[in-house]
């Protein structure tokens, strides 16, 4: 790749302004490092990526919400943890954070394993026991 | 793009902006202790550059296509070839590990480690995912938290405590348990050459040499293959899926552009002029140009996802390139083989 072939597509919305380093070759053959402000086909295919994070987030939001599965469940999607991650960090066995994710039973929880929940999500009790309303 | 910053001990640190994290972390603890190295010598002499295809380790859902060497393992490779000594530790109490960072960065060191990337809130939103390989450099302690110099954006970054403390001790797959390391002292005239050709015949090895059929080579090869019959085999959405997440591996994580195969190429190209050796020269020059494949496949990649069912470009010439770049990957690390084998340390 040479120097004027890396990409500066601008993806501001992407990036945030940050710009990455990449390796090019200059005039005389040498290799530099060049900062890109980003590439239109990376951040379309990490773009889909995100939409497939934020849809599923979306569903298991309505999900709650229709009372067919716990706030938890919503919660642990947002840090973009599984079972196996958020049961290890609040110290909880998987197979209880699985049992935890059906409202019936979260709901009966008490305050101690709500607050290592809340604690391994950084979030308050009160944020963990509801999700956004729309 | 490099930016100067203090250390605690008033030492000045000369923030330099890298491709990728752990070279570009190893290549400033060498030069804040006085060793002056570039990253793609870290990463060449560190063996950094791989390939391999894991179908059956799911990460979101998706197999692991890799272009590096697992992490940890070039920072590991690299002090020992160049004979830096450095103190590593990890740690069951977070308590513990957090004051011992602070206790090292008072007496005026600097200390590398370990994270994820999840709960690093300085990255924009769209990078942060819970991976925990992430390494960075923390300066000094300031008010409600860290100076910090993350290699892989332009600038010194303020990290919060709280946010530090749950990087450093995230938990999942391979937790870094707070895993902190610094250089103790350093070898300042190290062995360049020897280290290069070691860097270099490790990498042969592992390209052409592992008889299974996910890395180096065969690895490629297989992905190809794979990829070619992705459709029938997985459906077009899933396939889609897939063929994004192999795309996001080789250009998204920090890898300098076409999966680290850049960055080889300039690793090639600097240990060129160190011996002396037209013949690396070349092999430097047959490395940019498999890079340049390598970005093909990824527009190609791009173009089959957005046109959905229009057939211009197939998951097929998406393989035929990926097979191409296994073609001339073999022959080039053969003639790597046969030249280092040649050098004189």
């Amino acid at each position: 790749m040479k120097v004027n072939e890396v990409p500066q597509d601008n993806t501001v919305e992407y990036y945030e302004g940050v710009k990455r380093a990449c390796y090019a070759v200059n005039d005389e053959g040498k290799y530099v490092i060049v900062t890109s402000s980003g590439w239109s086909d990376e951040e379309f295919i990490n773009g889909l990526a995100v939409k497939e994070l934020a849809e599923n987030l979306e569903k298991t939001r309505k999900a709650v919400l229709a009372g067919e599965k716990s706030p938890l469940a919503y919660h642990m999607e947002r840090r973009q943890m599984i079972p196996e991650i958020l049961g290890k960090t609040a110290g909880v066995a998987v197979f209880r954070v699985r049992r935890h994710l059906r409202p019936g039973i979260f709901s009966k929880l008490k305050g101690s394993i709500l607050e290592r929940y809340a604690e391994a999500l950084a979030i308050t009790i009160e944020e963990l026991k509801t999700v956004p309303q729309n | 793009m490099t930016e100067t910053e203090l250390t605690s001990g008033g030492k000045a640190f000369v923030h330099h902006h890298a491709a990728h994290c752990e070279t570009g972390v190893t290549a400033a603890l060498f030069g804040d202790k006085g060793l002056e190295i570039s990253e793609p010598m870290v990463f060449g002499i560190g063996s950094g550059i791989f390939f391999g295809h894991l179908p059956f380790v799911k990460w979101v859902g998706l197999p692991i296509s890799t272009y590096r060497t697992q992490p940890g393992a070039v920072f590991r490779k690299a002090a020992k070839r160049l004979g830096g000594e450095f103190v590593t530790r990890k740690y069951r109490n977070a308590k513990k590990g957090m004051e011992e960072m602070r206790r090292v960065l008072k007496s005026g060191q600097i200390v590398g480690l370990t994270t994820n990337i999840y709960w690093l809130s300085y990255f924009p939103n769209r990078f942060r995912f819970q991976f925990n390989g992430h390494n960075i450099i923390v300066l000094r302690e300031i008010e409600k938290g860290f100076r910090v110099s993350d290699p892989v954006l332009e600038k010194p970054v303020d990290c919060l405590t709280e946010d530090l403390l749950r990087a450093r001790f995230a938990r999942g797959p391979l937790e870094p348990h707070g895993f902190m390391y610094y250089p103790l002292s350093i070898n300042p005239s190290p062995d360049l050459r020897a280290a290069c050709i070691k860097g270099m015949e490790d990498t042969c090895n592992m390209m052409l040499r592992i008889p299974l059929p996910i890395f180096g080579i065969r690895g490629i090869r297989y992905l190809s293959k794979r990829l070619i019959k992705f459709e029938k085999t997985q459906g077009f959405d899933e396939a889609c899926r897939q063929l994004g997440m192999i795309v996001r591996m080789q250009e998204e994580v920090g890898t300098g552009g076409a999966g680290f195969r850049y960055m080889y190429a300039a690793f090639l190209q600097e240990a060129a002029e160190l011996f002396g050796s037209s013949d690396l020269g070349e092999l430097s020059e047959e490395m940019t140009a498999i890079g340049d494949i390598w970005r093909e496949f990824a527009v190609t990649a791009a173009r089959i996802i957005k046109k959905r069912g229009k057939q211009e470009e197939t998951f097929a010439k998406a393989g035929g390139l990926m097979l191409i770049c296994a073609g001339r990957e073999e022959e080039l690390f053969k003639n790597l083989r046969d030249v280092a084998g040649k050098l004189k340390a």
